[in-house]
Formats: C-alpha cells, sequence, structure tokens
C-alpha cells in the first residue's frame, strides 16, 4: 500500500520501516532509558574517582566490567538499550558468552557506536575553543554501511554517532561552519544507518566546557538543532525510527549556575521549538559536570525535574542515554575486585530505577545512594 | 505557564574580567559596556599573543581580532527566539495564540479586497459597492450564534474601518463578540522573471509603519500568504527559501509592532500531482520555513500557522480515501511542526464546505487515534463558507438574502466547528 507512511516517499523498503520503527518503540519503552557503555578505554577511566583510574586499562578488565553491568538481573527494567563499543560487540565475557547474547538474554536490545572520533587539529580556520583545540569534523562515514551490515549481522538493531561543538561567545563559537558539517555528518550517519536496519540515535552534542551562561547555550542549541532537523528532512531520513540524544541546556562549567528549574525550562523550550513530534524519544547524553558536583545526582534531578514540569505536554519520550551518570557509583564499588560484583550491580540497578523514576517525574533527590563527589579529578575532555 | 518562558534577567551586567569572557548573566544591548569590554579584550588579547610571538603589533592582527569580535557579535544574535521582546510582549502574543487556538473554533476568513469580493458579487449578478462589503460583512461577524464557533476573523484593511448598523467599528463589534480581529496587510504577488509561475509577495517594506495603523484600528493579528505551485517546474529552491525568508521577516516585524503573525505558505491544489509528491513539496517548505523563522528569532510561541491540507492535484488521476489523506496530513504534521506553535487552521483552498469539512474532520478523528499530536487543528475558511452564502444571492435581482444567507452560515459554521473536534458525521449535512 503506497500510503503506508503517510505519504512519505519510499526511500526504504518496507519491512526495513517497519523494523526500524518497531525497534525505535521498543527503546522508547516508558520509563525506559539507555546504558552509554561504549567508552573507547576503559569505562571506569571516565568515572573521575581517583581508585578507579589505577585499574589496568587490559580487555580482560573491560569485560569483567561490562558483563558484570549487562549481566545484572532486573536491569531491562529500567534499560532498553545498550551502547557497546565496536570491540565489545565482538567479544565474550570470561566464561565465553558472548556479550550480545548476555544484553539479549538479560532482556535488553545492544546498539553500537559506529563513530570513529575526531582529530583534535580540527577544521582549519576554526578558532580554538573550551577544550583547547579547534572546531572538529567526526569521522568514520567512508566504510559505514559495511560496518553497519556486519553490526546488525552479530545483533545490534540501533547504533550511535557523536558530534562535538564547542561553545564560546567571544569567539563565535560554534561557527556555521561546524554547525553544517555536524548536521550533515550525523544525517549522512543516519542516512546509513536506517538502510541496514540499525535505528540511528542522533546525537550533535554541545560541550559544556567554558564559561558562558546557560542563555547562551539556549540559543546555541537552538540554532544547531533546527540545522538538525533540517538536515534530517533533507536526507529523507525517517523520523519515526530515529531518536535524538542532545545535550541539556545548562550554563558552562565555568559560567554562572542555573538552578535545575531553569535547565529543565530553557531545555524543554529548545526542544519544543525545534523537535518534531515524530521523533519517538530523546534520550539526554550526562556530559562533563563541575568538580563540585555529583554527575550522577545531577543528571537524574535535571531530567526529572524535566519531566515533572511538564508533565503531558511533551510529545515525546524523554529520557536518558547515560555512561558516567550511571556506572560511576557501580565502578568505584567494584574497583577491579570479583567480590564485589553483587554490590557493583546493586548500584546500577539502584542508579538505572532512579533515572526511570526521573523519566517519570518522581525522582526524589538523594533518595539514591551515590558516590557523589569523592575523589573527583581533572579530567581531560575527549572522546569516551 | 510563568515557569515556561525563562527570559533572560534584565540584570545590571556583570563586570567582564580582562581576556575571553562569557556573557555573566546579563542582557547584552547595543553599545553594552561589557560585552563591548570583553570582546575588545579578546581583540587585545589575540592581538597581543601575535605580537609578543612577533615582538609588534601589526595592523593584521588588529585585523584578526577585530574579525573574531565581529565573529562572536553574529553568532550571538543568531536564532535569539524573539529575545528582543519584553516578557509582557511574549505574554500579549502567546494569550491572544491560544485565544485563537481555542479546541472546536475556528477563522472566518474575510479578507477579500474590493477587488477581489467584487468579482464574487459580479458573479451572482449583486452590485460591488462600498455599503453592499459592509453589509455582507456585518452578516458573517453579526450573525448571532456565530461566536460560538469563531475564535477569530481576517479583514481586510477597508473592512477594519466600516462601521456596523449601530456605528460600531467592526474591530470592537468582532471584540465584543469575543472573536479577535486580524488583518490581512496590502500584499503584491510578483512573478520571478524566468522562474515559469514561482512568484513572491511584495509588501515587507512599508509593513511595519502599516501595522501600526492596522494595531490602532483594533487588530490583534495579520496574516501573509506565499502561495507556491507543484508542477514540473516549480516550486524551486531558491523561491520556496526566497518565500520562507519573507515570511520569516513578516513574522518577525509583526511580533515588534505587537500581532500575532500567521504566517500562510499555500501550496495551492492545482495540478496533476499525486498525494505523495505534495507531502515531499510540503515537508521541503515547511522545513525551510521554521529553520528560516527560528534563525530569524522569531518568538514561536507566539506565532501561528494557516496552512494547506496536504492534497493531491485537482487533476491527478488517482482517487484517494479522505483517511489517507487524513493520515498523511498527520504524518507530515508530526514530522516538521514545531510544538512551540500552538495551532494550525487550515485553508479550503477551493474545496467545498462538505470536501473541507470531511477532510478536516476525519484528520482530527485521526489526530485522536494517533495521538501525540499537541497543536489545535481548525479552519481558516473564507471560500468554503461564503460560496454556498454567495449562491444564494443568484436570481434575487443584485439583492443580498442576508436573512437567508445568515441561517444557512450559522449551521456551515457549526459543522466547521464540529469537524475541527472529529465530530462531523456527514450523513449529518442539513445543508440542503
Amino acid at each position: 500500500m503506497p500510503l503506508a507512511h503517510g505519504g512519505l516517499p519510499s526511500i526504504l523498503p518496507a519491512d526495513v520501516m517497519a523494523e526500524l520503527k518497531e525497534t525505535a518503540t521498543k527503546l522508547c519503552a516508558p520509563g525506559k532509558g539507555f546504558l552509554a557503555a561504549d567508552e573507547s578505554a576503559g569505562p571506569w577511566l571516565r568515572a573521575g574517582h581517583a581508585e578507579a583510574a589505577k585499574i589496568p586499562d587490559v580487555i580482560e578488565n573491560r569485560a569483567a566490567y561490562r558483563s558484570l553491568c549487562f549481566s545484572t538481573p532486573g536491569l531491562s527494567e529500567h534499560i532498553s538499550g545498550v551502547i557497546l563499543h565496536w570491540e565489545t560487540l565482538f567479544q565474550d565475557d570470561g566464561l565465553g558468552k558472548a556479550m550480545v547474547d548476555i544484553i539479549q538474554g538479560n532482556g535488553m536490545i545492544a546498539g553500537i557506536k559506529v563513530d570513529k572520533g575526531y582529530n583534535k587539529k580540527g577544521m582549519w580556520g576554526t578558532l580554538v575553543g573550551p577544550l583547547g583545540h579547534p572546531e572538529v569534523a567526526t569521522v568514520g562515514l567512508d566504510d559505514l554501511q559495511d560496518r553497519c551490515k556486519k553490526a546488525y549481522e552479530k545483533g545490534a538493531r540501533f547504533a550511535k554517532w557523536r558530534n562535538v561543538l564547542q561553545l564560546d561567545p567571544a569567539k563565535g563559537l560554534p561557527s556555521d561552519l561546524a554547525i553544517a558539517d555536524t548536521v550533515h555528518t550525523l544525517a549522512r550517519y543516519a542516512s546509513i544507518c536506517q538502510s541496514e536496519g540499525l535505528v540511528p540515535i542522533v546525537e550533535p552534542e554541545i560541550v559544556p566546557n567554558g564559561n558562558h551562561d546557560i542563555f547562551y547555550c539556549a540559543q546555541m542549541t537552538e540554532k544547531v538543532l533546527a540545522a538538525q532537523f533540517k538536515a534530517l528532512a533533507d536526507h529523507h531520513i525517517y523520523l519515526e525510527g530515529a531518536v535524538l540524544k542532545p545535550n541539556m541546556v545548562k550554563n558552562g562549567l565555568a559560567g554562572p549556575k542555573a538552578y535545575p528549574e531553569t535547565i529543565a525550562t530553557l531545555t524543554c523550550q529548545t526542544l519544543l521549538r525545534t523537535v518534531p513530534p515524530a521523533v519517538p524519544g530523546i534520550f539526554f547524553l550526562s556530559g562533563e559536570t563541575a568538580l563540585n558536583e555529583d554527575n550522577e545526582e545531577e543528571a537524574t534531578i535535571n531530567l526529572s525535574t524535566m519531566n515533572k514540569l511538564f508533565s503531558g505536554k511533551l510529545p515525546w519520550h524523554l529520557s536518558f542515554s547515560y555512561g558516567k551518570a550511571l556506572q560511576k557509583t557501580c565502578v568505584v564499588t567494584w574497583l577491579g575486585k570479583d567480590e564485589n560484583k553483587e554490590a557493583a550491580q546493586k548500584a546500577l540497578l539502584n542508579r538505572a530505577k532512579a533515572n526511570s523514576q526521573a523519566v517519570f517525574g518522581k525522582y526524589q533527590k538523594g533518595s539514591c545512594a551515590s558516590v557523589g563527589t569523592d575523589g573527583n579529578v581533572m579530567q581531560a575532555a575527549g572522546p569516551y | 505557564m510563568e515557569v515556561f518562558v525563562a527570559a533572560r534577567p534584565q540584570v545590571v551586567p556583570v563586570q567582564a574580567p580582562a581576556g575571553p569572557s562569557g556573557l555573566a548573566g546579563s542582557r547584552p544591548q547595543r553599545g553594552n559596556a561589557a560585552l563591548t569590554g570583553a570582546l575588545a579584550a579578546v581583540a587585545a588579547g589575540v592581538a597581543g599573543a601575535s605580537a609578543r610571538r612577533r615582538g609588534t603589533i601589526t595592523a593584521a592582527a588588529k585585523c584578526r581580532g577585530a574579525r573574531i569580535a565581529r565573529k562572536a557579535w553574529r553568532a550571538y544574535r543568531n536564532c535569539h527566539g524573539g529575545e528582543h521582546l519584553s516578557p509582557e510582549r511574549k505574554r500579549q502574543l502567546e494569550a491572544i495564540c491560544e485565544k485563537i487556538a481555542t479546541p472546536g473554533k475556528g477563522i472566518t476568513a474575510t479578507d477579500e479586497g474590493p477587488g477581489t469580493i467584487g468579482d464574487r458579487f459580479a458573479k451572482v449578478g449583486v452590485e460591488n459597492t462600498e455599503e453592499h462589503r459592509r453589509v455582507y460583512r456585518q452578516m458573517l461577524y453579526e450573525t448571532p450564534g456565530v461566536n460560538n464557533y469563531l475564535s477569530a476573523a481576517i479583514l481586510d484593511p477597508e473592512t477594519l474601518h466600516q462601521k456596523d448598523d449601530e456605528g460600531v467599528l467592526f474591530p470592537r463589534a468582532l471584540e465584543q463578540r469575543g472573536i479577535i480581529c486580524g488583518v490581512k496587510p496590502h500584499l503584491k504577488v510578483y512573478e520571478l522573471p524566468g522562474a515559469l509561475g514561482d512568484t513572491v509577495m511584495q509588501g515587507l517594506d512599508s509593513l511595519a509603519m502599516r501595522l501600526r495603523e492596522y494595531k490602532e484600528a483594533g487588530a490583534k493579528f495579520a496574516k501573509w500568504r506565499s502561495p507556491l505551485q507543484i508542477s514540473r517546474y516549480s516550486p524551486t529552491k531558491a523561491a520556496i527559501e526566497a518565500n520562507m525568508r519573507d515570511l520569516a521577516r513578516f513574522a518577525l516585524i509583526c511580533q515588534e509592532e505587537g500581532l500575532v503573525p500567521m504566517v500562510e505558505p499555500d501550496i495551492i491544489m492545482k495540478g496533476d500531482h499525486d498525494l505523495e509528491t505534495a507531502v515531499a513539496v510540503n515537508v521541503e517548505v515547511q522545513t525551510n520555513l521554521y529553520k528560516a523563522m527560528l534563525e530569524h528569532g522569531v518568538y514561536m510561541e507566539g506565532a501561528l500557522l494557516k496552512t494547506n491540507l496536504v492534497n493531491p492535484g485537482l487533476s491527478c488521476d488517482t482517487e484517494y480515501m479522505v483517511e489517507e489523506i487524513a493520515v498523511a496530513n498527520l504524518m507530515t504534521l508530526r514530522r516538521v511542526t514545531p510544538v512551540a506553535i500552538k495551532g494550525v487552521n487550515f485553508l479550503s483552498g477551493g474545496q467545498s464546505l462538505e470536501q473541507a469539512a470531511a477532510r478536516l474532520n476525519a484528520l482530527n478523528k485521526v489526530k485522536q487515534v494517533k495521538g501525540s499530536c499537541p497543536w489545535n487543528l481548525s479552519f481558516s475558511w473564507s471560500w468554503a463558507l461564503q460560496a454556498p452564502l454567495l449562491r444564494l444571492c443568484e436570481g434575487k435581482g443584485g439583492k443580498l438574502p442576508l436573512k437567508e444567507m445568515s441561517e444557512l452560515y450559522l449551521k456551515e459554521l457549526a459543522i466547521a466547528s464540529a469537524a475541527a473536534q472529529g465530530k462531523y458525521e456527514e450523513r449529518e449535512s442539513s445543508l440542503r
């Protein structure tokens, strides 16, 4: 039937579109979000904790830590999808069981990070931003078609690609050039993914580094998202089979601190102006936080405030895709020791549950135990 | 809701420290000392850094610093979302939008200029006098009961200054009945040379001044129609961008003058294109429109959309069911329309009342079933409502049978209102 998709010109075969929609619907199940487990190096190195940084970053430890996380009993009540690094997609745990099987057996969907990061030399002619390098272009399109096919065959059903934009009002960052490159690249990636049956997570991250205020972030996020959805339309992306992973609208790490209500209001205002309802779900990244902030708690509180203040007014599933903000307490509980396994799993489950409550707008501040700001160390920002 | 629009605090600018800095919570105006100081510091810093390397401050280094500062201003002022409007102005605009987007109510579009309405009168043997135009419009606004179905009316500038039989100016008379008065500013269509049918609308140049007059006369919103036509050659990308940019600028000027802008991209029904082509063109046009509006800094929560239903061309061979068209419309809306816009009023564009009502009704029914459709979907009809009324004039020797027209008009509006809620039962059409 030619109008199966409301008259949208058929870019893809009907069965592919149907599968994309089905996967997207499962990913956007009420109360559920993503575990972003796609860190390039050992995930504990990103936890910002001095003791955790001492754990050797070897393949066995990564397998042990990740299989611990993915096999957490009951995790699928709060986590619909797990984003994996390429290594993990083809990895087995210590007992020879495939990671993908652990995830699927535990009731979740496997996703795959398919970008190849960026060169910090950046795009020639752009200015150096708060990250300490010029504006950058994420690479990985060249063999993406092939890699998506392989990932699908291995069992992945969604993918993720992250572009990075910096804010600096005094230098006019993000520049129009960086925005144009970002939205185009993400649209190309989304197009290729969908052709291979993978639901693309579109992630135009605006990093919080800098001393700008929250209003500048709101404005630039709006500008970026407006351009992003125009690009997705131009590239014929099937919006019902894609999801968005944006930054929350927040103040710069060194800028004047905004209240959770302001963060919630400006973030939702920006999304309501730019994201069409056809997108089934928006999954926030947690991103960097200041040294004196509890990364996990902040991410949960902010999400909960949004869903509470705007209850009934948001046409998309508004959820989380957290890496650091789900795993920090878990990592610090585990600290590389097998005997801590159950306690670590419990920590992960608790934080996942807290974020699930946040999706319903019902999280009570402080009700989930967290390691907090203990042991925070300065982190070099970068791809993870 | 108060917390929804978080305005930038209007505080005394915090003195920026020397060197690269952010905007420290202040609202920069042109010539804001803190921002200018900060940007000058950046420029100096850049110039200074390269000067320190080379040992001299060259002209080139100074220029580079100034270029960076200029980049900062340009980036900063883009996409500002109506930041220049006061919180009170924003609330006023939003309040008008909310009233116009009342569920179950729609708009009577009566903005035909004297020339156009003259053609319609001529076809049914009525003389085109100012008095005839006056009493005809009076019937459209003041028939008892119409205010149950109408949230707004769009007037031609001439009608803004006309009075009803009691001597009350029409904008006031409408206001008394709870119907919001809007205006269609004078526009002139201009064919783009060499573009095989693409047009733009002229009328931006003196718009601000004219809007001020319209506002004083009692208008609360203004509507601008940009027609586009689907053919083998059109609409071209250039024509789409030009028209949508004009609509964005129109919206910006309206809001500055205190009027809600009703932007109307109208892809007319003429042509033999199928529904899928119509969908593709509508998506292209509307994504261009919203990006232009956002980039110009239009306050989206204080703007409204009037547009065509996505329809196959009039001479298209394929027959589509009403439900198919409804689903195509709903999905297109959901794929492109910002949630911040409160309502969409569909034009009739030559459809009969039955056809327009059936399609609007099907759309509202599908909306209830499929969910996730946050906009009020209603009508803004001229031809669909007025064609049957004018037909009543035939054979009446040039007179306007106002009482008969009133009765029919009220029945039509009841149908329109039902369609706007998905409650229109076609079998009950009691027009004849």
